[in-house]
């Protein structure tokens, strides 16, 4: 017997139309969203990669802060670098005018004045404060770089070197200069240090030694040697400058990546999405349209 | 014989009023769950010729057989049979989804990555105290997410637990119920309105029981039923006038265990094996989360064990407690937080051991056991998802084709009415042809 019971009927309509529509509610939830994935059941697969990827963007997030923070300290200490520059050409040129054999001892003086005031301002250079109020080339230390001992000498106090900051992806810079790595140099094979050369000019021009424009000459050279410890190490700073753009582009690339395909994994396709509810809509409503007609079909209606 | 005319057109508008009778009770039923569609059962009455009276004609009408019940009892069977095993993965799949919600919606995954990366954030000034107050901060929202999580899987249990019981007594209802059932049915007579109404009650409540548990049936022959509990093997819940008691037993560790009296019951469809696979999938995952909890544990007090705090003494553990519900934060300070390596002065901006705590966390991989737990319990739902849509349509099929045959359908019903209101209509006629025989014959001078 193939008959249906009204019941039955009933029952399968209600199944049939309530099944469109519970497609259709999740449909319109999709793209009223636009995030295919509700739940993880919806897809595993895709909402553990969704997740991998939505950690990714936040250590992103931390990475470029960090770079912003590497860049902002190399940056000062390229600036810093510079004054130290700037500074030792003004020596050098109070140099060569003490190299001057017709100066008089108290010009010579007036000339030491200058230098031991550079001298003072590259002390103080020195112990520049970076961002957070850090020494700025003084390593991992978190007090000053150099501590000024029995007259007037400069000890470096800071670490040997400076930490690495970590860029994402394994890359890092190392966030800044050691004050040694650029004020220590070697003369004639022994180390020194450019407080020490400057501050023995000075003493020299103050009548320290018999001959103070022989000196001025000979310090020349070491102060050349000085200049050139500066200008390379600043290229280095340079070149670390450029490798943090490099990894700050690669990260925008690799963000721009991640966000494509978090809405290719994750997001509603939304011309599917619509195309989609409007056939699930239409069939919903012939089966709406056909069920109104079936349902009123009864041969009640028809025995007068 | 006008007599036996009148006898036989009697009899016929009997049957044609027991057929209107039992027409308006189906149309009347037609909405009602359970009803089965109730066909009258008539049959004629003639007398077999005798000894010389091999050629005559000895016809008396018609007789009611009662009724009979258009119940498949194989559809019938395949209801309960279907219908258990979709109300257990229907269960069993809103346990999935609530164990989802829980760890889901405690946010484990995204503390621990934003605990992470507070961590790197560090490692630009490990002497700053707002970045070292901001991973505490951050730890201490992970060591919550994880109690939220615990949380979570606590309540599901418990409403597990509380859905097992309230369904034992659900079964044990029903079983008393049949018992008393059997009595009744022992006592009616075959064919009866009382009968088929009393098998009406039977089926409903065997349909009824099989959505807790698998129960096997077998009628004897007065169509009293006994039922087995956990398939044809189990044990004899309900025999003829008694009922046994079914009774669960929660363990130690959350999970539920049934017997019958003594001898224990292995349910392998209904709500009551959903809430009892649910409760050990439950204690499951809890021991996964408490597994990614403890790593977490071991490995930041590890790492901070190897380091010097801001001011140079030893690190001590970040985490105290063990497991998912227990895990709490140890540390008060930021500047507890062992960035710098051992030998490290107070104040050091070293961050060495700050990098092997990161490394560390790398190498224990925790975010993605995390990870690993949610794709884990995410595929688990999504597969009792499309079991439980399939067991439903099977079920659904099922009771459709139940429904079909042993339903009521209005339009035929209603071309019953016409034809026992035409046999009212034509046996009345044939009671007054015998009036008409009657009186012709009395007209005779």
């Amino acid at each position: 017997m193939t008959s249906v019971s009204t019941s039955a009927f009933y029952e399968r309509s209600n199944q049939d139309l309530a099944t469109l529509r519970a497609r259709a509610t999740a449909l319109q939830g999709s793209i009223s969203s636009g995030q295919r994935l509700t739940t993880g059941s919806d897809d595993p697969v895709a909402a553990a990669r969704m997740r991998t990827l939505s950690r990714a963007d936040s250590t992103a997030a931390i990475d470029q802060a960090v770079a912003a923070r590497a860049t902002s300290d190399l940056t000062l200490t390229d600036q810093a670098l510079s004054a130290f520059a700037d500074s030792l050409i003004r020596v050098q040129e109070l140099a060569t005018q003490a190299a001057n054999g017709v100066l008089t001892a108290s010009q010579r003086a007036g000339i030491a004045t200058e230098i031991e005031q550079i001298h003072g301002e590259l002390i103080r250079l020195a112990n520049t404060r970076d961002g957070a109020g850090h020494a700025l080339f003084g390593g991992n230390t978190s007090g000053a770089a150099y501590t000024i001992g029995a007259g007037g000498v400069p000890t470096y106090a800071g670490t040997a070197t400076a930490s690495d900051l970590p860029l994402g992806d394994g890359q890092s810079v190392t966030r800044g200069l050691t004050g040694p790595e650029f004020l220590n140099f070697n003369i004639n094979g022994s180390p020194t240090d450019l407080f020490a050369v400057v501050k023995t000019l000075a003493d020299a021009l103050r009548g320290a030694v018999a001959d103070p424009a022989q000196a001025a000459r000979d310090a020349m050279g070491s102060l050349d040697t000085g200049l050139e410890t500066i200008t390379t190490q600043q290229t280095v700073v340079g070149a670390r400058l450029n490798w943090i753009d490099l990894n700050t582009e690669r990260q925008t690339q690799m963000g721009q990546l991640r966000a494509e395909e978090e809405a290719e994994v994750g997001g509603t396709d939304i011309a599917l999405a619509v195309s989609q509810l409007q056939q699930t809509m239409t069939v919903l409503e012939a089966s709406q349209a056909s069920f109104a007609r079936l349902a009123s079909l009864s041969l009640f209606e028809m025995l007068r | 014989m006008s007599s036996d005319l009148l006898n036989i057109a009697a009899s016929g508008v009997r049957a044609a009023r027991a057929g209107l009778d039992v027409t308006s009770q189906n149309i009347a039923n037609a909405a009602t769950e359970g009803y089965v569609r109730r066909t009258l059962r008539q049959s004629e009455v003639a007398l077999a010729g005798g000894y010389g009276r091999v050629g005559d004609l000895s016809l008396s009408g018609v007789r009611i057989d009662g009724l009979q019940r258009n119940a498949d009892m194989f559809r019938q069977a395949e209801v309960r049979r279907t219908g258990g095993d979709a109300a257990r993965a229907a269960s069993e799949l809103n346990t999935w989804q609530n164990v989802e919600a829980a760890l889901e919606q405690a946010r484990v995954f995204p503390a621990l990555t934003q605990f992470e990366n507070a961590l790197q954030r560090l490692a630009t000034d490990p002497v700053d105290p707002s970045l070292r107050t901001a991973v505490l901060e951050d730890a201490r929202t992970l060591t919550r997410t994880f109690g939220i999580a615990a949380n979570g899987l606590d309540t599901v249990a418990a409403g597990l637990q509380f859905d097992a019981a309230a369904g034992v007594g659900q079964v044990n209802l029903f079983a008393g119920q049949l018992a008393q059932l059997n009595v009744q049915l022992a006592r009616a007579t075959p064919g009866s309105s009382d009968q088929v109404s009393l098998l009406d009650r039977r089926d409903a409540l065997l349909a009824n029981l099989s959505d807790y548990a698998d129960i096997s049936a077998s009628f004897a022959a007065d169509q009293t039923v006994t039922v087995r509990i956990g398939g044809s093997a189990g044990p004899v819940m309900v025999s003829g006038n008694s009922a046994g008691t079914l009774s669960s037993t929660t363990a130690p560790d959350g999970t539920i265990s049934f017997a019958l009296g003594a001898s224990p019951v292995t349910l392998s469809s209904g709500t009551l094996a959903a809430a009892q696979q649910g409760l050990v999938m439950v204690r499951d995952t809890r021991i996964s989360l408490d597994t990614v909890a403890d790593a977490l544990i071991a490995t930041a007090n590890g790492a901070q064990a190897t380091g010097v705090a801001l001011d140079g003494t030893p690190g001590q553990p970040m985490f105290s407690g063990s497991g998912a519900a227990g895990i709490a934060l140890a540390l008060t300070s930021g500047s507890q937080l062992a960035t710098a390596p051992a030998g490290a002065p107070a104040s050091s901006r070293d961050p060495a051991n700050l990098v092997a705590m990161r490394a560390a966390f790398d190498t224990a991989d925790i975010s993605g056991q995390a990870s690993g737990l949610l794709f884990q319990v995410a595929s688990a739902t999504q597969g009792r998802k499309l079991t439980s849509e399939a067991l439903d349509s099977i079920a659904s099929g099922a009771k459709l084709a139940l429904d079909s045959q042993a339903g009521v359908n209005l339009d035929e019903e209603a071309v019953n009415l016409v034809r026992f209101q035409q046999a009212f209509q034509a046996s009345s006629k044939a009671i007054q042809v015998a009036s008409d025989m009657f009186d012709t014959l009395l007209a005779i001078r």
